[in-house]
């Protein structure tokens, strides 16, 4: 990474931190405590924003994943494994966020509401890709069956959506918000996007250097270099058998 | 009768022909899914939840059975370099996806006809007040998890992946089948209330959308 680059890098992160802490400011001191459940109901300006982060880090996996069956270039499949990990992990903040709220509203850590039951299911398709991509040997191959795997995980989630939606609800059906809550709520909206797209690009650029690096010097290495250790072993067992 | 029905014809003849002779899979997956339902019975006390048990009872049946039976299916393709052979002939990938799973279907369809009746039995689930909305849901969320089944078992069969991994793939993605199913059976049987048309929508949009784009991406998966 050249001097501007990390610069602007670093500066990002800054910049980053400071929206944070002034989204918090406001959070804490701006937006009126909600009548009903006091200071808790404050987690919702972080849950709402990660949650919807999370669907566009999947959309991001899944149109990522089209992309690369359509074209066949590694920089997708790498953009779309980053994509899948921070969905990964927006959407445990999601469900951590979310279990908080139910432990408040509800007295319950966990019940199975459709909401809470979508995110969990949301969360275990996308944890199950990143398995699948550690399993599978082969560069090529594992960004196949990535792909493939993304796409039909993302084509399920409107379907547990639908499906969930079966299941007894006790979530609220609509927030009705005080203007200073809208404001808090779209306020935050910036900080966790950025730190979304901040963390899909620095996994972006890290999965780049862990796979270009090693296929190009596999690449160029000349043949003799690459079969030497194969023809050492062939020449002494050889050797081995014409002494015994 | 045109080519392609004929070469799918031909390749469902060969995998039933083969499980008719050699009866390696249906024997065990239908022992497994028995075993499955008799544990879960044991564990829950019989009459669970008033006999509705036996929906979720026998969807964990056959998902542990299909898997298992697709695993099989894809393996016997595996040995003797069959699948390399098969896909040198002029047979259109699209065509081995729908015979491979027409043959699981066929084989879960007979396993289920042993299991379901057994999970009836046992859970005293008494299905007279709408016997083939039962079989409807039911047979809706089979070919919704066959369909899934096949694809997974092709990419799993085509890599040095454990078997506990095809279970891993499937089990997330067939969620909203059994979701679905479930409620959808509760609604009828225990809160009387006749079959709403969003749970079927879902089933019924759940096998197009993956009967379609499995059938898309067998294709991609599908490795000598």
């Amino acid at each position: 990474m050249s001097g501007i680059q990390s610069k602007f890098v670093r500066s990002f992160w800054i910049v980053l931190a400071l929206l944070f802490a002034a989204d918090l400011v406001l959070i804490i001191r701006y937006a009126p405590d909600e009548r009903s459940m006091g200071v808790i109901q404050k987690i919702f300006y972080l849950h709402l924003p990660v949650a919807i982060n999370t669907f566009l880090a999947c959309l991001t996996t899944f149109v990522a994943s089209i992309a690369y069956l359509w074209q066949r270039k590694g920089w997708w499949d790498d953009l779309a494994a980053a994509a899948a990990r921070v969905a990964v992990q927006l959407c445990a903040v999601v469900l951590a966020t979310g279990m908080i709220w139910g432990r408040a509203a509800w007295g319950v850590w966990w019940t199975w509401s459709p909401r809470l039951t979508f995110s969990l299911i949301l969360f275990l398709l996308y944890v199950v890709y990143l398995v699948i991509r550690s399993s599978v040997e082969g560069r090529e191959r594992r960004a196949v069956i990535g792909s493939v795997y993304a796409i039909i995980a993302f084509l399920d989630v409107p379907l547990v959506w639908l499906s969930a939606r079966l299941l007894p609800d006790i979530h609220p059906g609509s927030v009705q918000l005080e203007p200073a809550m809208k404001l808090t709520l779209a306020a935050s909206f910036v900080p966790v996007t950025l730190l979304a797209v901040g963390l899909i690009f620095t996994r972006f650029v890290l999965n780049r250097t862990d796979s270009v690096p090693r296929n190009s010097a596999q690449a160029n290495a000349p043949r003799d270099v690459r079969t030497m250790p194969l023809i050492a072993g062939v020449k002494a067992i050889r050797y081995t058998d014409g002494a015994l | 009768m045109p080519l392609v029905a004929q070469q799918f014809l031909l390749l469902v003849g060969k995998d039933l022909k083969i499980e008719a002779r050699s009866r390696q899979t249906i024997g065990l997956v239908t022992v497994l899914g028995l075993l499955i339902v008799v544990v879960l019975g044991l564990g829950l006390g019989g009459g669970a939840a008033g006999g509705f048990g036996a929906t979720v009872v026998l969807w964990v049946a056959y998902l542990f059975s299909g898997v298992l039976c697709f695993e099989k299916t894809m393996a016997v393709e595996r040995s003797e370099s069959a699948l390399a052979a098969l896909m040198l002939t002029p047979i259109s990938h699209g065509t081995l996806f729908l015979a491979k799973l027409t043959s699981n279907l066929a084989l879960m369809a007979a396993v289920a006809l042993v299991i379901t009746p057994a999970g009836v039995l046992f859970f005293s689930f008494d299905l007279s007040a709408a016997p083939f909305t039962f079989a409807a849901v039911m047979s809706l969320g089979i070919i919704g998890f066959a369909a899934i089944g096949t694809l997974f078992a092709a990419v799993v069969s085509s890599t040095r992946l454990q078997g506990g991994l095809l279970a891993m793939m499937i089990f997330p993605v067939a969620l909203p089948l059994v979701i679905a199913s479930t409620q959808l059976l509760i609604h009828q049987f225990r809160d009387q209330l006749p079959v709403g048309g969003m749970g079927l929508g879902v089933l019924v949009a759940f096998d197009a959308i993956f009967l379609t784009a499995s059938w898309l991406m067998f294709e991609l998966v599908l490795e000598p």
